[in-house]
């Protein structure tokens, strides 16, 4: 399963549609954590950064505080500028900047990482 | 002050946001027939050349920061880049764009992405410009111990006022002096800022039928691979 976090409902549409799979939309950090610690593990997470409550770094420090979830694969999707920025300390295998990506980068990773 | 810049470039993201909602909506419709898809076309390059603009302008309060390094940059690659990028909305436009390289390939002190912004600038500006009949002009060439970049088009004439205003330096805002018809002069003051960062001096050449813009850049002492 694919989760999208980002509080912004349209573009969370657009990034599922551009998934091609099934997903699973939140709209805030602290909503997707608790699914993901009292569930199934996500196969693969596309995570906004400036979010509402806590932020997606939050989130990101929160996953790697247990073995389970810090294996979990993370895509960055942000407006903000991470290029050339080194986060695989965090779990966070690919960054898209909300400016720029097209569609097909997003199924790009959820061919690579969904079975 | 520092409110104020903080303010700015919060400003800045929120604006942005329903930008780059628009250009993934646009990405997302079904397919669309051939006569409405100029329509997915037109979204998408209005909503990137907006986002363009306010990440300029975000970058312009930032420059007091000093955070945009100086470094050798190959000024033709970049050229070529941006060019490149445009080539479609001259396409669209059923404008012309013509390229001219009348030097050997230099090396010039400046930061890449700041260059980048400042011709990207002069050229949607030619393009707004020119007609169909007449397209843009780009000219790269050496002037002196300098490399000049000049975008030429074939708009109305240049007002004194902001001629003037170039002559003597810099534009320093973007008013009503630095318009011509159409056009909110915001290109041209992010442009005169960009390149006053870089050392560089800007200056604009009214003709007749049209204006040449143009930065003029230092040939990098620090490398020359030609």
């Amino acid at each position: 399963m694919i989760y999208i976090i980002d509080d912004d409902e349209i573009m969370s549409e657009c990034i599922e549609k551009a998934c091609k799979k099934p997903a699973r939309v939140f709209s805030n950090a602290i909503e997707a954590m608790l699914d993901i610690t009292g569930g199934e593990l996500p196969d693969l997470i596309f995570l906004d950064i400036l979010l509402d409550g806590p932020d997606g770094f939050a989130f990101l420090d929160e996953m790697m505080s247990y073995p389970d979830t810090k294996k979990v694969p993370v895509v960055i999707v942000s407006s903000l500028d991470f290029k050339n920025k080194d986060l695989s300390g965090y779990g966070v295998v690919g960054i898209l900047n909300k400016d720029e990506m097209r569609p097909e980068e997003i199924s790009e990773y959820v061919d690579k990482y969904v079975k | 002050m520092e409110e104020e810049v903080d303010g700015i470039l919060v400003a800045a993201h929120e604006l942005k946001a329903p930008l780059a909602v628009l250009r993934q909506l646009a990405f997302s419709f079904d397919e669309l027939s051939a006569n409405n898809e100029h329509i997915r076309a037109e979204m998408i390059n209005v909503s990137e050349r907006a986002i363009r603009q306010v990440n300029d302008l975000a970058k312009v309060r930032r420059l007091e920061d000093g955070l945009f390094e100086m470094e050798p940059v190959a000024v033709r690659a970049v050229c070529d880049e941006v060019t490149e990028e445009l080539r479609h909305l001259f396409l669209g436009e059923k404008k012309g764009l013509s390229i001219h390289y009348t030097n050997k390939e230099r090396l010039v002190t400046a930061n890449r992405e700041l260059l980048r912004s400042v011709i990207y600038n002069f050229l949607i500006n030619a393009m707004h410009y020119s007609d169909t009949k007449f397209g843009a002009e780009l000219t790269v060439k050496d002037h002196y111990d300098r490399v000049k970049v000049i975008v030429r088009d074939h708009g109305p004439e240049l007002p004194w006022a902001i001629w003037k205003e170039m002559k003597e330096g810099w534009i320093d805002h973007p008013t009503e002096i630095a318009m011509r018809p159409g056009s909110s002069g915001l290109g041209l003051f992010i442009a005169s800022k960009f390149s006053k960062y870089m050392n560089a001096s800007v200056g604009a050449v009214r003709h007749r039928d049209g204006t040449s813009f143009y930065v003029e850049l230092p040939i990098s002492k620090q490398a020359s691979l030609f």
